[in-house]
């Protein structure tokens, strides 16, 4: 096993379109920087004028924290889409190129082999979550400072810097959870489809749906509270005034079992499948 | 030794194949004949474990850990890597050594340079064979199955990978099965053929004595051939100094002596076996 996912890994940093991918992300965070660096103090100002005459802020507003946190919110589509795309590659790669059928011609079990790019799609996802938290870390408080961070969660929610960079570090944490699901789904719709163009679309659509669902009432408690759709914002709880620990947690447990379900789910159907 | 019988398999309700039953001996290099469409990839992805049949039995006779290898349709190679690193790669996931030298053996043995660093993307479709082969030749599979093993290749490519072919089973003992719609790829290096149309084997046996069978064209090649009284009683065309003549095989030898007589000296004489006949049936 361990054999195979080192194979995977190194396949994946073989790839050119893995540092495309990476390089995606880095020109995200870039012009999220760029913008905020040229139009952001102008914007902060316009909108927080009226805070200003009553509240006392330590630091700029648009300091390294707010500029973290906006980086964070492309792990609402961007980071995910991005991850989709190269996870879903790794299978539909194989297919389109014929090399899963020399690979299945190896004394190797299919399940084993699978069940190594799953563990690679999280490792890359892991990885992936911690360069973006790394260098946003690095750019966004080495340019911008430190400073008090102000969220506009449900009304405005104003953290002191330090408790500010301890939510986002949480965040980061519990958003990576998200993007496991995300990488762990993109594999598994992989698995069904095959092909790399109908996987990249039924990708797409399938983060949008998330996305959508996730605004929209489903009508029903547990729906609404455990449908996988509704699990995936579970990082912004970090930036509510009083962080709800509980259901960040049983939150992470029921997406881990989601997570899971998807990735043996692809399992199976792998398994079962002839490599025609 | 590998074996199938009553092999049998649907797509969607369409038989591809029907009751086919083929085997192949250690040393020996047996052809599949048939036309686009006629089962032999899907007979060959079963042989290999990679489609599971709905009827008949396989048999695979080896004490290696690995059975069989094998290419279907084209070598499968991680383009973006090179020849050694996609060696490595496949040795490794089933714990085979890596080492250096190791590798160059595995790369020498197919006759393919030690020293290319770049990318397989930038290989001709021979050395792509040859690459696949070393990969299908790796944990020394009793038998090996190439499935179009010359399509897109050179003459000259053709040659060398035919050598390669007969080499590989002489020295290693394997049990080679290999398919083509090119007659004379089969003809030049199979000892058996199996000629399969619509899912079934209309044909198996000694290779000559099939193409035998189907043949009553003959294309002969001599100096003033033209004027020959043999051939002037059989029916034939003459283009230059090649006459191409209908004839049984049993009267070939008859009308290469009667030539002989006539001092026309023959260069060449080449069977033209009636395709129609061989790969869709009827009396042979």
């Amino acid at each position: 096993m361990k054999r195979l996912i080192v194979a995977e890994l190194f396949k994946l940093a073989k790839q050119r379109k893995t540092y495309y991918a990476l390089a995606s992300i880095f020109i995200i965070e870039g012009i999220i920087l760029l913008s905020a660096y040229f139009e952001g103090t102008n914007i902060i100002n316009l909108l927080l004028d009226n805070l200003r005459k009553s509240f006392y802020f330590q630091g700029s507003l648009l300091n390294g924290n707010l500029l973290q946190y906006l980086v964070l919110n492309t792990l609402w589509f961007h980071i995910p889409l991005i991850i989709m795309i190269v996870v879903s590659g790794m299978l539909t790669a194989e297919y389109k190129d014929k090399t899963i059928q020399a690979v299945m011609l190896q004394p190797i079990k299919k399940w084993q082999w699978i069940l190594s790019k799953y563990v690679v799609a999280v490792i890359f996802t892991i990885g992936v979550v911690v360069l973006l938290y790394v260098t946003s870390y690095w750019l966004c408080t080495g340019i911008f400072g430190e400073g008090d961070l102000v969220v506009y969660l449900e009304g405005l929610n104003f953290f002191p810097a330090k408790e500010a960079a301890y939510r986002i570090r949480w965040a980061f944490i519990a958003g990576s959870v998200s993007m496991m699901f995300f990488a762990v789904s993109s594999l598994t719709i992989a698995v069904l489809l095959k092909d790399v163009t109908t996987t990249w679309i039924v990708c797409c659509l399938f983060l949008i749906i998330c996305n959508l669902l996730l605004k929209i009432d489903l009508g029903n408690t547990w729906l609404n509270q455990y449908a996988f759709v509704k699990l995936n914002d579970t990082w912004q709880y970090f930036f509510q005034f009083t962080i709800p620990y509980q259901t960040i947690l049983i939150n992470w447990w029921v997406l881990v079992g989601y997570i899971l379900f998807m990735a043996a789910a692809g399992i199976f159907v792998f398994n079962k499948r002839d490599i025609g | 030794m590998i074996s199938g019988t009553g092999l049998t398999k649907q797509y969607g309700g369409i038989p591809v194949l029907n009751q086919v039953t083929v085997s192949c001996n250690s040393g020996e290099i047996c052809g599949l004949l048939g036309a686009n469409g006629a089962g032999k990839t899907t007979l060959f992805k079963i042989l290999l474990g990679l489609v599971t049949p709905d009827a008949g039995t396989l048999s695979i006779v080896s004490s290696s850990v690995k059975s069989v290898g094998g290419i279907i349709e084209k070598p499968a190679l991680y383009d973006y890597l090179s020849a050694a690193d996609n060696l490595r790669i496949f040795s490794s996931i089933q714990g085979l050594s890596t080492h250096k030298h190791t590798i160059h053996m595995h790369l020498e043995r197919v006759g393919l340079p030690v020293d290319r660093k770049d990318p397989v993307a930038n290989f001709s479709m021979g050395m792509k064979q040859r690459l696949g082969i070393a990969i299908a030749l790796l944990n020394n599979p009793a038998c090996l199955i190439l499935d179009e093993p010359f399509t897109g290749l050179d003459p000259m490519g053709v040659v060398a990978l035919r050598q390669l072919i007969r080499d590989l089973t002489n020295q290693y003992q394997l049990a080679v099965f290999l398919s083509s719609h090119m007659l004379d790829d089969l003809n030049k290096l199979c000892s058996r053929l199996y000629v399969l149309n619509k899912g079934r084997i209309i044909r198996e046996g000694d290779t000559q004595a099939i193409m035998n069978a189907c043949t009553r064209q003959y294309l002969i090649t001599g100096n003033h051939i033209a004027t020959s009284h043999a051939i002037r009683d059989l029916p034939h065309t003459i283009i230059g100094n090649t006459a191409d003549i209908q004839l049984l095989p049993s009267e070939l030898t008859h009308l290469l002596v009667a030539l002989q007589k006539e001092n026309i000296q023959v260069t060449a004489c080449i069977p033209q076996p009636d395709l129609v006949q061989l790969f869709e049936g009827g009396a042979a």
